[in-house]
């Protein structure tokens, strides 16, 4: 974990001390709303439909057990108990008072964290692989550089009034589980044919209104380039990206209307013109950097009897080895995935007990360290296999042990018009219903893989355009309907998924989810998943089976 | 019919007016029947930014139960989240919370609230 050294401890503070400073002007009336709402939302302060929100930064989703046991005591103390995991890897808070928010500030400081990069049209928080330092697909640690990216970018003068916001994604696996495509920058570490590390820098994706996948600019940029690069690309954007329409300002619309070889052109003209060396970090401070992220292993044996066992003895332990513990890196270790997606429950909540019960299973098993993904999951990096049955024992003590990591209950929802001001059609509900309809562990094993994203609103904070099944929420004359499109993928095969057909009403939603998924389990054939299926037969039996009795 | 709501600035709870004040339950809020007191009550709250945020007039429709806002959204912030019953106004159970759970009210939501959130 990288740790904040007191220069970084100092500017917390003041960045503290500002904004109560702030909040108490604005109490006072010497700020209107107007002058306030930018410096509020500057420390991830929005007003939603039922109280403020706050969203609290956690860069490229790495916490310690400290931060993660200060976040649950925020929760319980000035919120509702819970928080809400983000697709941005961030934690929001729904239920909280202006009046609290320099104290929150000033405790989330004390753990070295805050609400920066969380709003605005800056570059938002960084994001990179959960399994990042534990897996053995990767050709290099991603959160070197999201923290040195990180660094860079946070309160950037030159680049805290974009366009629009700026959402950068870094991954160093060939199995991509940052969603890097659908970013306005996504990174992949990869090494060149002579063996060389470099980055595959692919610009221009985005969901949102107008979906687009990330198109490569660049195939292989020297490691130690990536900040002047970035600066590049930063600098084409803000001089040509579009500040006269909101939908049309993100990057997306400026690199589809150039072309991607055009844009790459500018981006490369203006990377001649910046002295590298006064933006790329010496190899001096990259190590520095990296040290902080190196973690030991102990030696142990590849195959652990202890858990071998466990599981013969357990299929409950067994099914949640089978789909929620992954290879680690190190001989005897494993990488389990915490879901906060048990049946019926909201997506992405986690309760400040369960906060706390993870902090203490990272703290004895997981060398201290908690991850947060896109897709909304917690993960505990490195856990050796021997401690997989206390580990498993724990999470069932805490309602965390639901063995459905991919499968078709694990949905992306955005919280959606039950708590957004932007947001058309609830969210959660839809999400609730199908997790319900699918709550037999075994035909959710026997569907396989199935990654369904919902959201709100066009916005698209739920991914829905990536979704294998992806739900769009739509006012339809004051009522709630939901577009469906299939076919969609936020991994390395990224795609903007199809629009099945008309939108259906709410109550048809989870049926229609059982529909398509019979279809698919009609028409696959060996060792397809839902997404290769459709793939193969395109829309047609799938529409069929939803539409059927509208003609 | 329409009513006046906002957000309190210090805590951000969803607060309506009532004859001068500013009130938490929907079921005490003001109804106006004709627009010039309800504009008056409008530029009455827009004159206290210490107390409330951007406040606007919503349609209430009478229902068999009683009045109740016109718009899904509306009914929402003056319920809570339907995800979490135990959370926002409508923990506090009864008749009045009854009315607005049951109304099937249908109106499209006014833009009051998307001028708030900015990302």
């Amino acid at each position: 974990m990288y740790r904040y050294d007191t220069l970084d401890k100092e500017f917390l503070a003041d960045r503290s001390a500002e904004f109560r400073h702030q909040v108490a002007r604005r109490l006072a009336g010497e700020l209107t709303e107007d002058q306030f709402k930018p410096l509020r939302l500057k420390n991830g302060l929005y007003l939603q439909l039922h109280a403020y929100m706050l969203r609290i930064a956690i860069p490229y989703g790495t916490m310690d057990v400290r931060q993660l046991r200060q976040l649950a005591h925020i929760a319980r103390t000035y919120d509702k108990g819970y928080g809400h995991f983000t697709t941005r890897t961030n934690l929001q808070l729904h239920w909280i008072k202006l009046r609290d928010m320099p104290d929150i500030l000033d405790a989330l400081a004390e753990v070295d964290l805050h609400a920066m990069q969380t709003s605005g049209d800056c570059v938002r928080n960084v994001t990179a692989d959960p399994r990042a330092g534990a897996t053995a697909e990767e050709v290099d640690d991603p959160r070197v550089w999201a923290e040195v990216i990180r660094q860079f970018t946070t309160l950037h003068p030159e680049f805290s009034y974009l366009p629009r916001k700026f959402k950068i994604a870094v991954t160093a696996s060939p199995h991509d589980r940052t969603a890097a495509k659908t970013h306005d920058v996504g990174l992949a570490l990869k090494r060149g044919r002579d063996g060389v590390l470099g980055f595959e820098v692919m610009a221009g994706g985005g969901l949102g209104r107008s979906p687009y996948i990330g198109q490569t600019i660049r195939e292989h940029l020297p490691v130690g380039r990536v900040l002047s690069y970035i600066q590049a690309i930063l600098r084409v954007y803000n001089r040509l990206g579009r500040r006269d329409n909101k939908n049309k300002a993100r990057i997306k619309i400026l690199v589809a209307q150039m072309g991607a070889e055009a844009f790459a052109r500018e981006v490369e003209a203006e990377w001649a013109l910046i002295d590298g060396s006064q933006v790329d970090l010496p190899d001096t401070e990259l190590a520095r950097v990296r040290a902080f992220f190196a973690t030991s292993f102990e030696t142990r044996p590849a195959i652990s009897s202890i858990f071998e066992s466990a599981k013969q003895e357990d299929a409950g332990l067994a099914r949640f080895a089978r789909n929620n513990v992954h290879a680690h890196k190190a001989a005897g270790y494993g990488i389990v995935d915490v879901s906060l997606k048990a049946i019926g429950e909201t997506p992405g909540d986690c309760s400040a007990e369960q906060m706390e019960a993870i902090a203490d299973l990272a703290e004895r098993y997981s060398k201290g360290e908690v991850r947060v993904t896109h897709e909304q999951n917690l993960v505990l990096p490195h856990v050796a296999l021997d401690d997989v049955p206390a580990v498993y024992a724990g999470l069932k003590a805490a309602g965390l042990a639901s063995a459905n990591i991919n499968l078709v209950s694990d949905i992306i929802a955005c919280p959606g018009l039950d708590y957004c001001a932007l947001a058309n059609a609830r969210a959660i509900p839809i999400a609730q219903d199908i997790a319900k309809r699918f709550s037999d562990p075994d035909l959710a094993e026997r569907v396989g893989e199935l990654k369904i994203k919902i959201s709100g609103c066009i916005n698209a904070c739920g991914h829905h355009h990536v979704g294998h099944i992806g739900i769009l929420g739509v006012d339809k004359k004051g009522e709630e309907y939901y577009q469906l499109t299939l076919g969609g993928s936020g991994a390395e095969d990224a795609e903007i998924g199809k629009i099945l057909g008309p939108a259906l009403p709410a109550e048809r939603v989870a049926g229609a989810i059982d529909d398509l998924v019979e279809v698919y389990l009609r028409e696959r054939r060996d060792g397809e998943r839902f997404l290769d299926t459709y793939r193969r037969t395109g829309l047609q039996p799938f529409k069929e089976a939803i539409y059927a009795e509208a003609h | 019919m329409r009513a006046l709501t906002a957000n309190r600035l210090i805590d951000g709870e969803v607060v309506f007016w009532a004859k001068g004040r500013w009130v938490e339950r929907f079921a005490d809020a003001e109804l106006f029947g004709e627009d010039a007191p309800a504009e008056a009550a409008e530029a009455h709250g827009k004159a206290q930014p210490t107390l409330v945020v951007e406040p606007y007039l919503i349609e209430v429709v009478e229902t068999d139960e009683g009045p109740a806002p016109a718009a899904y959204r509306e009914r929402l912030r003056a319920l809570g989240p339907t995800n979490t019953p135990q959370h926002g106004k409508q923990a506090e159970g009864g008749h009045d919370i009854a009315v607005l759970s049951h109304s099937t009210a249908r109106a499209r939501a006014s833009g009051g609230r998307t001028k708030l959130i900015k990302r």
